[in-house]
């Protein structure tokens, strides 16, 4: 019998081929010192997974990377190594590792490493990402949706309220860089994110409600701070998002089928 | 109103001629019958090693049931019967011998189309019973068992399917016989399910019980489990039978003539072979005299069924109209010790929802929560998400797509027997 491909390895890696361009840009734009920052990242992201490949069989995955990635973009620059490692090994291990490797895991680890730093150390300011990264995001969100890793239904249900948000005029001219990085690199990933086809729209829209959210009533936010927690919120309900759609879904079946 | 199937994937394994030559018919010089180690098929021989049979002779009856036998694939001499302790089957070998002829069954009464008992007493008489099959938990129906709706497969989206279309174009008389024939097995819908554009066949004169299933989409949507679970689940107490569509135009013949339809429509297909072809064969078959002379030089196996649910086999397997000879070693490659290890260490592996996988299941049913529920073992999950409809064949494209160890159609069949022993202890 043949035997396809798309194992957690291959999703993994796709994950990464979708984030090439976004990664491309911000090496441009940031330079050496970021250069610096993600190998930093990728290696204790890699140690922790090694830890575990040793003491918990479990295999190492390139979603390690994923992780790295989106937390060197993110992360505060004006904390210390301890803090960042604290951080760094309070997501990878509390929630990602702990349940099992990626693919086991509820929440995106580089969310919850991003909301502890957040939480943990608030007097460190947020980078702020310039547009083009912003824009990068768009090229990411394609080919992740062309290789079947991002769920077009997620970044749409996103869309369709930030559209109905700025027809009501609420002003997204300063934090949108910050909310389409975010949206590609934490909101998508196939794992913590809703599972179900009614869920991922659901998902996809309670994020960008909350974005409208804390837009509107969190003064004095930075706009990659608010979208974390938009991102850390959203990813909370996914799997109530998830059962919404199931019990839809068989109500639906039982009046169609009896 | 539900919406209009799309979705699937296409799986290419290697292209399949055109069907405009006339389809060769190839009687194999072996035919041979196996059962499973764990089938459980207890048997009574009918005939003895050596005796000749006439095509369509019964030659085993289960011990179980009684009413149900099996037929001689062709004019044979018996070279083998080959039973486990207990009577269990494991084989049953037969050399052609053409003289032998055929054996005639009494339809009459069945062919009058008003006896029911006469018409389930006929298809179990002369083998045809096999024909169906019946969920949830798969396997040939108890001859006592109503369906309450049965299936009529006249698509078939496997890779490297034969066309239904293909089998049963000329036939289509005998196949609205065969479907009225269906109707007096149980009271419910048959639905005869097939490729979008023109109807198959002739509706009129069949009543309202007759539904047609215009169905597009790619794989899976050619196979029963998927039909079913989106129009008429199967539960327990509520049987539904799944048929292929060649089999019911052979019914439809067998009632008119008393004889049991020698052929069946196959594709012979797969990556060792220098030439695709079809034939029509008797069930059974030879596989490697299929597909002899035509194999590339190398190593092969021979799978009975698509490169996506096949087994290796020697014999054509019941209900198969497919063999597959793929080249190269089966099984997996031999990898690193280490890398093993840590597979088998994290046992079962995780899976990921994309949409490839959406698409695997035909992207219209919360295919991650099904898949969770099957890897966790969680029975009443999987039961309300409809698992009771689906069989082993369904769960292979998943199997493909995703290389998952352990592999869903394993853990589905364990699960269902399961729930079958606790149903039934």
């Amino acid at each position: 019998m043949i035997r396809g491909l798309w194992d957690r390895e291959t999703v993994a890696l796709m994950v990464l081929a979708s984030l090439l361009p976004l990664t491309v840009m911000w090496l441009q734009v940031e330079g050496i010192a970021a250069v610096g920052r993600l190998i930093f990242f990728l290696v204790f992201a890699g140690i922790w997974h090694v830890v575990f490949m040793l003491a918990r069989a479990q295999p190492p995955s390139f979603a390690g990377a994923v992780t790295a990635l989106a937390i060197a973009i993110l992360v505060p620059r004006e904390l210390n190594v301890v803090q960042v490692l604290l951080g760094l090994s309070f997501g990878v291990v509390m929630a990602e590792l702990v349940f099992g490797g990626w693919g086991r895991n509820i929440l995106n680890p580089a969310t919850v490493m991003l909301s502890f730093v957040g939480f943990g150390f608030p007097q460190a300011p947020w980078p702020d990402l310039i547009a083009q990264i912003g824009w990068a995001a768009i090229p990411a969100a394609l080919v992740g949706w062309l290789t079947g890793v991002f769920s077009a239904r997620i970044i749409l249900g996103a869309l369709v309220v930030f559209g109905i948000a700025s027809l009501g005029g609420v002003d997204f001219s300063d934090i949108y860089p910050a909310v389409a990085v975010v949206l590609v690199l934490l909101v998508c990933d196939p794992v913590a994110s809703a599972a179900t086809q009614l869920g991922r729209w659901l998902y996809g829209a309670l994020f960008a409600g909350l974005i409208v959210l804390f837009t509107l009533y969190w003064q004095g936010a930075a706009a990659i701070q608010l979208s974390i927690a938009a991102a850390l919120l959203a990813n909370l309900c996914a799997p109530i998002l998830d059962e919404i759609a199931i019990a839809s879904w068989l109500a639906l079946r039982r009046r169609n089928l009896g | 109103m539900q919406w209009p199937i799309r979705g699937g994937l296409s799986v290419h394994v290697a292209d399949l001629p055109a069907p405009s030559r006339a389809v060769p018919v190839q009687i194999t010089e072996e035919a041979g019958l196996t059962a499973a180690w764990d089938d459980d098929f207890r048997v009574e021989p009918l005939v003895a090693e050596g005796d000749r049979v006439a095509q369509g002779a019964p030659v085993l009856r289960s011990r179980h049931y009684p009413e149900i036998v099996v037929t001689a694939p062709m004019a044979a001499r018996v070279a083998k019967i080959g039973l486990n302790a207990g009577r269990r089957l494991s084989r049953i070998v037969f050399y052609a011998e053409s003289e032998a002829g055929r054996h005639s069954f009494d339809t009459s009464a069945a062919n009058s189309l008003d006896a029911p008992a006469a018409m389930r007493t006929s298809l179990q008489e002369s083998g045809l019973w096999s024909a169906f099959r019946s969920r949830p938990f798969g396997g040939e129906p108890v001859p006592a068992e109503v369906p309450t709706a049965i299936f009529v497969m006249a698509i078939d989206t496997r890779p490297g399917a034969p066309e239904p279309r293909l089998a049963l174009s000329g036939h289509e008389e005998e196949f609205a016989r065969g479907l009225r024939a269906l109707t007096m097995l149980g009271d419910g819908p048959i639905f005869v399910c097939q490729p979008r554009g023109k109807t198959l066949f002739d509706t009129s004169g069949l009543g309202e019980r007759v539904r047609v299933i215009k169905s597009g989409g790619q794989h899976p949507w050619g196979l029963p489990g998927f039909q079913i679970h989106r129009n008429y689940p199967a539960d327990t107490g509520k049987p539904v039978w799944d048929v292929h569509a060649e089999d019911v135009a052979g019914i439809g013949a067998f009632l008119e003539t008393g004889l049991v339809p020698e052929t069946r429509l196959i594709s012979v297909t797969g990556s060792a072979l220098r030439e695709q072809r079809y034939v029509h064969c008797q069930p059974g078959a030879d596989l490697r005299g299929l597909s002899h002379g035509l194999v590339k030089p190398g190593r092969h196996s021979i799978l009975s069924g698509s490169a996506l649910d096949g087994h290796e086999a020697r014999w054509l397997g019941p209900r198969q109209r497919q063999a597959t000879i793929l080249s190269g070693e089966s099984g997996q490659h031999r990898r690193h010790w280490f890398l093993s290890a840590l597979q088998g260490a994290s046992r079962p592996l995780p899976i990921i929802p994309t949409a490839a996988l959406d698409q695997a299941m035909g992207g219209s049913l919360p295919t991650a929560a099904l898949l969770r529920a099957l890897s966790a073992g969680d029975a009443e999950t999987a039961v309300k998400l409809g698992a009771l409809s689906f069989l082993a064949e369904d769960m292979a494209l998943v199997d493909y797509v995703t290389g998952a160890e352990p592999r869903f159609s394993d853990v589905l069949t364990t699960l269902l027997e399961r729930i079958a022993e606790e149903e039934v202890g």
